[in-house]
């Protein structure tokens, strides 16, 4: 994976990917390609998000932990 | 001298006098009373003989000249009058004040003219501190336009237009050292049921008072110069004497509460009217315990909302995963639907392709096979019709070269026949049989007379006969002997 892909990045060029064939506008001699990319968009993505939501939910149980509501 | 001039004068005693003049007051004003206004002067008050005493003046308003003075006192019921008054106004009977007194004049013999103090009309002094009040609150418009503007019935303030810090911590108390409010205040914040932190400072000084405001305005100013970072000033007064707000309509500390930089809460425990620090300040709390109790609210209101933003802050990032989770998820099953459509369909376009060449093909070559089939039947058939038709064609000529060459040859003898009899006919033997003569000149046939001349020799041929002779005349001969 690229060394400055970012989720933002990664998310647009999937969606353009999904785009791409949806219309069936990328030709079939890369088409394997583009499939292969988006499916290492796919997993870096969700990656990103599941690395994401853990750390934010580790915030977020200290934050409720520290709740100072009586 | 005086005993003689005694003895001629008629004169009497001074208490007679005395008792004339009371007498003669009695039967003026007898015990009916008076409403009279003047203001209050020389006042002094005994709470152990239960007695005030007072002088009623009344000053020319322009010139402040006295035009009128008659002492006064007031005990017994009038005490009670006095105590109510206070009560009502939160003005103090006491020196310089202009009131509306019920009065009843009296004279004693020794002490003189008298005003006793039968009732005092709170509502009058309240209209007049009413008035004042009004007149320091437009003196204060007037006089400050940049700190303090009115809209309508609200005045707006540098102090009230000041927003709170979102907590508020570090607090100013201005209060009496001996006052029940500070303490309730300072009460009611550290017991709060949050367990919230105050940082609390007082400044003790006198609340009550009107003489007592450059005390006031002092303690309040060493607020602004201790450079401490109040998040707020709180101004209390309450428990004692519930009179004597005056001082919190003095127009130096309104002005002074108009301007702090620091936001000021009042807690002056004043429940019939507002003070003009009131009007001035930031926010008006009825009572310091009321003021405590803002203060908590307001950051009771803070943690409820960095709890709200909190919660907050959980659901939407909680719904945000849960978005993108299904936004990849989509667009994970569109790139492999579609790809795999794609392929699909790519597929079945191979396939229909695929067919569709075939069948070209086949049709193509079917239809070169028939051409080709076609041709090669022409090219079979063609020649042998082509030589049957020679065939045909010879065997005709041959039919008629043998039908005709009888004909022909018969037809030629006929000619040859013809032809043979002609040229039997005109053979020159023939001819000179019929007595025609072949003429020689020179040994030459000649035809032409002009080549032959008198004397010539010439051989003259005749049946078979050569003649030799000699030319001897020559004459032109018009026989008819010819003649057929």
């Amino acid at each position: 994976m690229d060394q400055i892909l970012t989720y933002e990045s990664a998310y647009q060029e999937l969606a353009e990917i999904a785009r791409e064939i949806e219309t069936e506008s990328v030709s079939v001699d890369v088409l394997a390609q583009k499939v292969k990319r988006a499916s290492e968009l796919v997993t870096f993505c969700q990656t990103k998000l599941k690395s994401t939501e853990s750390e934010v939910n580790k915030i977020i149980a200290q934050m409720e932990s520290t709740d100072p509501k009586p | 001298m005086a005993n003689s001039l005694a003895s001629s004068i008629n004169y009497i005693r001074l208490s007679e006098l005395s008792g004339k003049i009371n007498a003669a007051i009695d039967t003026s004003f007898g015990r009916s009373g008076f409403w009279v206004i003047a203001d209050i002067t020389n006042h002094s008050f005994r709470p152990q003989k239960k007695y005030h005493h007072f002088e009623l003046v009344e000053k020319d308003p322009d010139s402040n000249q006295l035009l009128a003075r008659i002492s006064g006192k007031a005990w017994g019921n009038g005490i009670t009058r006095i105590q109510h008054f206070e009560t009502v106004t939160g003005q103090p009977f006491t020196d310089n004040i202009n009131v509306l007194l019920y009065v009843s004049v009296q004279y004693h013999a020794v002490y003189g003219l008298q005003l006793d103090l039968l009732d005092i009309d709170p509502n009058f002094t309240l209209g007049v501190l009413a008035q004042q009040r009004q007149a320091t609150l437009d003196k204060l418009v007037a006089e400050n336009p940049e700190y303090i503007k009115k809209a309508g019935d609200v005045y707006i303030t540098k102090n009230n237009r000041l927003k709170f810090n979102a907590v508020i911590q570090r607090i100013a108390v201005i209060s009496s050292k001996t006052s029940a409010g500070g303490e309730d205040f300072k009460h009611t914040l550290q017991n709060n049921p949050f367990g919230y932190q105050f940082y609390i400072d007082d400044y003790y000084t006198a609340v009550q008072g009107e003489s007592n405001a450059d005390q006031f305005l002092k303690k309040l100013l060493e607020v602004f110069y201790s450079g401490k970072p109040y998040d707020a000033v709180v101004i209390t007064r309450g428990g004692g004497a519930q009179t004597d707000f005056l001082i919190f309509d003095n127009y130096k500390i309104g002005r002074a509460v108009a301007r702090f930089p620091i936001p000021v809460i009042t807690g002056i425990g004043h429940h019939k009217n507002e003070s003009i620090a009131d009007l001035m300040a930031n926010t008006q709390t009825k009572t310091p315990t009321k003021a405590a109790e803002f203060i908590i609210a307001h950051n009771k209101k803070y943690a409820d909302d960095m709890l709200s933003l909190q919660h907050n802050i959980v659901i939407k990032s909680q719904q945000l995963f849960s978005r993108h989770f299904q936004s990849l998820t989509s667009l994970n099953s569109l790139v492999v639907n579609h790809g795999r459509n794609m392929l699909t369909g790519k597929k079945d376009e191979l396939t229909r392709i695929n067919r569709s060449v075939i069948h070209i093909t086949r049709t193509v070559i079917f239809r070169k096979q028939t051409a080709l089939v076609n041709l090669s039947s022409q090219m079979l058939s063609g020649p042998k019709i082509i030589i049957y038709n020679r065939l045909n064609d010879i065997r005709q000529l041959v039919g008629s070269v043998k039908t005709f060459q009888v004909q022909y040859l018969r037809n030629k003898i006929g000619y040859l026949d013809h032809f043979r009899s002609v040229i039997k006919m005109m053979s020159p033997e023939n001819i000179l049989n019929k007595g025609f003569a072949i003429v020689k000149s020179r040994n030459k046939i000649t035809s032409n007379p002009d080549d032959i001349a008198i004397g010539n020799d010439i051989d003259i041929i005749l049946s078979g006969t050569q003649i030799k002779s000699t030319v001897k005349q020559k004459s032109r001969y018009d026989g008819s002997d010819f003649n057929l």
